[in-house]
Parts: structure tokens; sequence; C-alpha cells
């Protein structure tokens, strides 16, 4: 008996001791972040222990529950359900579909982001009017467009971003975003890099995330989130749409294509990571 | 033909017409006749540039507070088109002394020489982050009583009553330590104006290159900085 006691000891010892997680399957979205604050330390991701202690009360859950309500319920004047949008991986799925966007559809012939895939399906299937309220009204938990975000995004949690690269036009859309990022301009002569490309650095009392550094990133691109101090689930869009807001560039208009050229290059900056949704965030 | 060979068919036709003209989007020339552009025939640049202007992605078309429109803000000028290929990495040489000649050359001193203003406007002014946003919300700088903010705490760390970003370096005690000679006023005035004109490159905007301040602003962010009252210095 004696000679194994070594063997189990080595073996609390590294099993004691911080290893990467490998599979988050299962994982609640604050274990995922604390997964990743245990591997790497980083001032970004544990900046605020307050938030991650609501994270399971997250009122994002009560958007998504809508979202799947509103999902699955025939709608709009062709009555019919989500359940016939095909997301990337055939008409309906969402299991696992918000990480492997953005991507090239083939029935549009874009690189399409979620929002305006769901914009395609809520037109083209169900029949809305592009003017209709429900898919012109983009922000706000008491809004379709988030309630069915929120509900999507949620089937990804714990999934490695895996966008496809794949197609000529995914590779030369995430190229072009490349590009925007590091492209200094502006009053204030701001690129993303300007804030974005370093570790631990803060815009006064917030730490920044670097996208040099997967872990961090993908943090950062986890969108829907709850946003505390706006009391609203907030969208990719609508984070893009505030970046470029502070950096004094002008407004872009969501969907449009240099937006989903930048959110390609960002999925794509937290490959291998896995996303933390729904997500709350200050 | 089954269902399943219809498809097949339409997917192979569509997959002819694909590969013939390309992937991209339409865009109908003055006689109204579509033309392709190919997206995948680009490179990552001129693609980047095309979506910027030529796609309705921006709303170019928006007026904003300095005069013409929003889509000006995304023309870069010199220095942002020296410095972008950096990526943030460290400036090589050739690079900074291009940049630095440009800099030095933009340097507008005030009418009467630097002088300081008032402290108290400036620790306000330091603070602000308010003007020159466009897009959703657009700041009215007639609003502000001292004019757009100087957004300083956004990256400086300035005195201690009050949280500052550490994108930049912190300039807690920057007049106690430094004293305000005539040499070092015209130090601090030049960086404030043109960054650029000592570190290439820098991340920091050009307040007064710019045009984000004017110079009498500058004279009240320069008092935050050097005058042995301001709260910087205590």
């Amino acid at each position: 008996m004696l000679h194994r006691t070594p063997y189990a000891l080595a073996l609390i010892l590294v099993m004691g001791g911080a290893y990467a997680v490998d599979d988050y399957a299962g994982m609640a979205p604050e274990e995922i972040l604390q997964a990743l604050i245990d591997e790497t330390g980083s001032n970004y991701l544990n900046q605020s222990p307050q938030n991650q202690q609501m994270m399971p009360d997250n009122p994002a859950y009560w958007v998504a529950e809508e979202g799947e309500e509103l999902f699955k319920t025939p709608r709009g004047p062709e009555k019919v359900s989500l359940k016939g949008c095909d997301f990337g991986k055939g008409p309906g799925v969402v299991e696992g579909a918000y990480v492997e966007m953005p991507r090239y559809f083939e029935d549009t012939g874009k690189v399409m982001d979620l929002e305006s895939r769901l914009v395609h399906c809520m037109t083209t299937l169900q029949g809305f009017p592009a003017d209709d309220v429900a898919v012109t009204k983009r922000h706000g938990s008491d809004s379709d467009m988030m309630k069915l975000q929120t509900y999507i995004a949620m089937k990804s949690n714990g999934m490695k971003w895996n966008p496809p690269m794949g197609h000529p036009m995914e590779k030369a859309m995430r190229d072009a975003g490349e590009v925007m990022f590091y492209r200094r301009s502006g009053p204030m002569d701001f690129s993303c890099q300007t804030c974005h490309g370093k570790t631990g650095q803060r815009i006064r009392a917030s730490v920044l995330p670097n996208i040099n550094e997967p872990e961090e990133w993908t943090k950062a691109i986890s969108w829907p989130a709850e946003r505390a101090g706006q009391q609203n689930v907030r969208s990719t869009q609508h984070r893009l749409r505030g970046c470029l807001w502070q950096m004094r560039h002008p407004g872009i208009v969501a969907g449009s294509d240099a937006s989903i050229a930048l959110i390609s290059f960002w999925t794509d900056a937290a490959r291998g990571q896995p996303a933390i949704l729904p997500d709350l965030k200050r | 033909m089954s269902n399943v060979t219809v498809t097949r068919a339409t997917l192979a036709a569509a997959t002819v017409v694909l590969l013939t003209f390309g992937f991209g989007v339409t865009n109908a020339d003055e006689r109204g006749q579509a033309s392709m552009v190919d997206y995948t025939k680009m490179s990552p640049d001129e693609l980047a540039e095309y979506l910027i202007f030529e796609t309705n992605s921006f709303k170019l078309d928006q007026p904003v507070q300095e005069g013409g429109v929003a889509g000006d803000r995304l023309k870069q000028d010199d220095i942002q088109k020296l410095c972008t290929p950096l990526r943030g990495n460290p400036v090589d040489s050739d690079t900074a002394a291009k940049v630095i000649k440009i800099a030095r050359e933009s340097i507008k001193y005030p009418e009467g020489g630097i002088k300081l203003g008032d402290w108290k406007i400036g620790r306000e002014l330091a603070w602000s982050g308010f003007g020159y946003r466009v897009g959703h919300k657009s700041d009215d700088h007639g609003e502000a009583s001292n004019g757009p903010g100087g957004n300083c705490y956004n990256c400086h760390q300035l005195a201690t009553d009050r949280t500052g970003g550490t994108l930049g370096p912190a300039l807690t005690g920057y007049g106690k330590t430094r004293g305000s000679s005539e040499a070092m006023l015209k130090y601090a005035y030049e960086v404030i104006y043109n960054p650029h004109a000592y570190f290439a490159c820098t991340n920091m905007p050009r307040i007064g290159a710019s045009g984000l301040l004017t110079t009498e602003q500058i004279s009240h962010i320069m008092a935050y900085l050097f005058d042995p009252e301001s709260p910087v210095n205590k």
C-alpha cells in the first residue's frame, strides 16, 4: 500500500493546481469566466467580482425566455415561426449556431451576423415589412430583436468561437475588418487598436480587453449581455455603435457590410475560446 | 423531376452563376445596369476603403460639429496614414522623422504668448468627455458652458480625487515635479497641441492641431497641470 502513496499525492497535486479547461460544456457563464480568470489572472476578466456575483441572476435569462417563445410562435403576415430560419447549421438549428457567425449564406450571397440573419428571416420567411417595428427596433430588452438574439446566442454558451473561413467572402470580409481595426482616423486619430492593443490598460476606471489575448477577447465579444449600468441587454451591433461613437467616428448602419467586416475580424480573434452567453457587464 | 433533383439542379445553376460572376454585391451604374463588385478580388486595404466609403455602411453625410460632414472624418491625413501601418508597434526612425517634422510645422502658439489660465475650469475640461460625438446622438457644443471637454482623464491619472485611465502616463504632481519655467510651459503646450512633435505616432490626439480645444481652453488645462493650487499638485 505504501508504494502507491506517491502516485496518489502526485495526482492530487496535479488536480489541485490551475490547469486549462478544455471543454466548457455544461458550465454556467460565470463558471466559464472563473475558469478563464484562474487560467490567466487577467485584470480585465476579474475587474468586477460584483458583476460576476450577479451573473446567476442575470436579467438576460428572462429576456432569452421571451425570445424562445417568440422564436417558436408563428408570427408575421406569413404566420410562421422561425424554425424555418437557417442560421448556418440548417433550418431551426440554434444549438451552436451563434459561435459560427458571421458566416457566408448562399441564399443572400452575403456574409451575415446574427442580427442581419434574423432581419432576413423575419422579412422573407415571416413576411414582416422591412419598416415594421418588430424588425427595426434593435435595442432594448423589450425589443423582439434583443429577445431573439439573447435566446439564440445562449444556445452557444460554453462553445468555442469558430466562425467559418472557408468561403472566399468570409476571408475577404474578415481581412477587410482587420484593416479597419487598425486604421487610424477621425479627429482623435483613434483606431480600435488604440484602446484594445495592450493588456491591462484602463480607460478611466474600466480595464480594457486586449484583442491579442483570446481569453480576454472572448468575454469582450460575448454579446448579447446585460449592461448593468444601462439596465438593458445589449447586442454586438450596439457595442460596435458605442465604440464608434466614443471614437468620434461616424455612425455605422447596423448590419452594413462595414459592420459585418469588423465583427467578422473580432470574432475570428476569439477563435477557440469559450463564449460566455449571456454575459453581464458594467 | 423529384424535389431533390429540382433542388440540386437549382443549386448547380446558382453555383454556375456565382462562379461566373464572382462574389459580391450588385451596384447599378447611371444607366441602371447592374455591375458586380467582387469583394474577393480586392485586396484587404482596397476592400476596407470600399466598405467605408462606397457601401452606405457609415452615415457619411451627417453634419459634424467642426463643420463639413462625418465622411470627412474617415479620410486619413498624412500623420494617420504614416502611423497606421505600425499597428501600435514602436515607430521606426524613418517614420518618426517624417511625423515629427509634420507635427512641429503644425504648431501655432497663442497670441500674447503661453499663459496659464484658470485651473478650476481646467479641472472640469480635463474631466469632461463631452464633445464631437455624432452618429445616433450628436454632442451639442452649445450645451457646454466651457465648450467641448479635453477627455484627459480617459487616458491619464491627474489629481488623486478622480480616477483616470492608464492608456497614457500618470500626470499626478505634474507642475510640482517639473516647475513652470518658460521652457517647461512651452514643452507642455507643444505636447498638448501636437504630441507627435515629441512622440511620433502616439495614441494621444492632437488637441490643438486637430482643433479639439481652443488655445484658451488649453491654457486652463495647463493651469490645472502647473498651478501650485491645482489638485494635481497638492
